[in-house]
């Protein structure tokens, strides 16, 4: 499962508005999910395994099923529809879900640990309970073995390392490996091949199931939040007494006494 | 049988020319661009010269992604303390335009999309790593160890063109054929630079500046153009005079220029939105490589296509321009099924009676007088001094033009001979 999402390193937010500013931002595959698919690509590259990429988007989304297929994704496939769109993490998961179970059998469902555009980590674990199959979250490392899936999960005071029968959903940390190059031989192939574009019929799912009237969140507010005026100044030794008078009068510095 | 009839190497004005006009006439065409998306590895100063494009998108005035059309144009020399300038301004421009600003991200991706919609395949994202050759012709490039095959390939990678070295059909830059380019895109609202710029609707000012107050001998050259809401500035540095100053740095220069007390009027409170720095193609006719070979061609700035005299610096015209004619010459060539050197050289015979080789033909040498003493220090002092002494009213009695002329030269250490010379040069070569 991998989304687009805006290339975090180029967000430029638009002062006057506040707006994300997207015109000037390109889209990219969310880096965590090139990791998933990495994971994935090094399973097929030991076993006979069939890799195939879903995602959910608006048709911009073409660059990212063109390029995982470029990196070694065998069959590429976009649920895209307008009825999708404005979808919070539950519909997302319940779409992603629903479009893998149209594939038909699967081993590992593999996900980035979260988008950089949202941060949520819901969607892989909410598609797991949808399809009510085991997941390991965080792994930085995934083996596949004669039906078993190990994995190293990264915790904070150590590694854990867990084993499952598949099916199984695996997310994978951001940066847990080096994602393949996409060549120019692989890209023209893919062109060539192309992807799916599955509709909510296509992925057998109600309109009001999905988008933004299956999201069960609702936006009340949104607030941006004000920066606090910062200054320069130099001054030299003899100034400093005064400097810090300045500071404790402004209240940007308190006396402490015991 | 080759996967593609031809194969293009990068998306600039000049490649995406040339892709959109083989594919428009239904040659298989692959073109691969190193930048994701395109246009964000490409830099120009800004101002698209001429009706170019309209040979392969007919509408382009309208559909592509232009800022201003040029209304007024500055030739200006700048010392510490002044600036003299020719400012032309007409209305001429406003019924025939003459050039319009634009940014090349949006620009350049446009071009490439027109490709693509003629019906070549555009793949971003990815460098060709060389030419595929093969009895002593080229049958396609290799990317990561594998061969794409081609009957031709077409060379348009700028004017640092990796490829086109490696394979021995260009020379290496160097300090004659090629500058630095830096250049920043400021923001500063469409209100802000009508009223500085004195603009109205989507007129456009476009500025090209002699920067004498440089210390040491560095020569460069400052440029300043208007976008719908933003302006485009930045330096061409000349590279033998920055080698001899070793101290000196582009972006110094740079900041320099951004300073200049009648610049940074005309910027103050824009917000920085995009820096970046390039080569600048500098090369004169006599620097220009063979524009084609056993199954390949060279385009843009691959092929030495730009051009400067001192009052308008071009290359995305000529880079359209080369390439819609490569694109001409692959189609007949295609028809024949003969992309030999021998059948290719129909490119150059294009090329020869195009205004792409004969301005650099007719205006040969220039750049000598161009990044002349006389030029980026003599000229400007001389014009200081002069104007400085006839307008100011120092309560004694006034002296002749000539007499103040005599005595700036003196201070300027130029002596007339020298001057008359070069003078005559400059004349002759602009």
């Amino acid at each position: 499962m991998v989304k687009q999402v805006p290339d975090s390193q180029e967000v430029v937010i638009d002062p006057v508005t506040m707006n994300l500013n997207r015109s000037l931002t390109r889209n990219v595959t969310n880096r965590a999910d090139e990791n998933a698919l990495e994971a994935a690509l090094q399973i097929k590259d030991r076993t006979d395994a069939h890799v195939t990429v879903v995602s959910m988007g608006p048709p911009q989304a073409e660059t990212t099923m063109i390029e995982c297929l470029a990196r070694g994704a065998d069959r590429a496939i976009l649920a895209s529809d307008r009825f999708f769109g404005g979808a919070d993490t539950y519909p997302t998961g319940l779409t992603l879900a629903a479009t893998i179970k149209a594939i038909g059998k699967f081993d590992i469902i593999f996900a980035g640990e979260e988008t950089s555009d949202s941060s949520t980590g819901h969607v892989g674990p909410g598609v797991a309970e949808f399809l009510g199959i085991d997941q390991i979250t965080y792994a930085s490392k995934v083996e596949y073995k004669d039906g078993f899936v190990t994995a190293e999960r990264e915790l904070e005071d150590g590694t854990e390392v867990v084993k499952v029968p598949t099916p199984v959903l695996v997310t994978v940390l951001l940066n847990s490996n080096v994602p393949r190059r996409q060549t120019l031989r692989r890209k023209i192939d893919a062109i060539r091949q192309g992807f799916e574009s599955w509709d909510h019929d296509k992925v057998g799912l109600q309109p009001e199931w999905v988008g933004v009237r299956g999201s069960p969140t609702i936006v009340r507010k949104m607030r941006p939040i004000k920066e606090k005026e910062r200054a320069a100044k130099k001054v030299d030794i003899a100034g400093i007494p005064d400097l810090v008078k300045e500071l404790y009068q402004k209240g940007v510095i308190k006396v402490e006494s015991d | 049988m080759s996967e593609f009839d031809v194969i293009v190497v990068g998306a600039g004005p000049a490649g995406s020319s040339a892709a959109i006009k083989m594919a428009s006439q239904g040659l298989k065409v692959l073109l691969v661009e190193r930048g994701d998306p395109v246009g964000s590895k490409n830099v120009s100063g800004g101002i698209l010269w001429g009706n170019d494009l309209a040979a392969i998108i007919p509408d382009w005035e309208k559909s592509a992604p232009l800022e201003r059309y040029v209304e007024r144009k500055v030739t200006s020399f700048l010392t510490g303390d002044s600036e003299i300038a020719i400012d032309f301004k007409t209305k001429k421009f406003q019924e025939k335009k003459t050039g319009y600003s634009v940014l090349r991200t949006r620009l350049d991706s446009f071009l490439a999309r027109k490709a693509a919609q003629a019906g070549a395949m555009v793949v971003t994202g990815v460098t060709v790593d060389s030419l595929a050759m093969k009895d002593g012709r080229v049958i396609g490039v290799v990317n990561e160890g594998e061969t794409i095959t081609a009957d031709c390939v077409i060379l348009a990678e700028g004017p640092n063109p990796r490829v086109a070295m490696a394979a021995g059909l260009v020379g290496k830059p160097n300090d004659r054929t090629v500058g630095i380019g830096v250049k920043h895109v400021y923001k500063l609202g469409e209100n802000v630079i009508n009223e500085r710029f004195n603009l109205r609707g989507n007129a456009g000012f476009a500025g090209e500046y002699v920067l004498s107050f440089l210390e040491g001998d560095v020569y460069a050259g400052g440029f300043l153009y208007t976008n719908k809401d933003t302006v485009s500035m930045g330096v061409v540095i000349n590279m033998a005079t920055l080698r001899k100053n070793g101290n000196t740095h582009s972006f110094d220069i740079m900041e320099k220029f951004a300073q200049h007390p009648f610049i940074s009027s005309l910027v103050e409170g824009g917000q920085l939105q995009e820096y970046s720095a390039h080569f600048v193609y500098e090369g004169g006719y006599e620097d220009m490589p063979r524009a084609y070979g056993n199954g390949y061609m060279l385009v843009g700035d691959t092929a030495g296509f730009s051009f400067s005299n001192g009052m308008i610096l071009q290359g995305m015209n000529y880079a359209i321009s080369s390439g819609i004619l490569a694109g001409e010459a692959a189609i007949e060539a295609r028809k024949d099924n003969d992309f030999s050197a021998e059948s290719l050289s129909r490119y150059q015979k294009k090329l020869d009676n195009s205004p792409a080789v004969l301005d650099k033909k007719n205006f040969q040498g220039i750049s000598n007088v161009v990044w002349s003493p006389m030029v980026h220090r003599a000229i400007p002092a001389l014009l200081e001094s002069s104007l400085y002494s006839m307008l100011y009213e120092s309560g004694k009695p006034k002296k002749h033009l000539s007499q103040i002329m005599m005595k700036s030269l003196k201070s300027s250490g130029m002596n007339s001979k020298d001057l008359m010379v070069q003078g005559y040069r400059l004349m002759r070569r602009m």
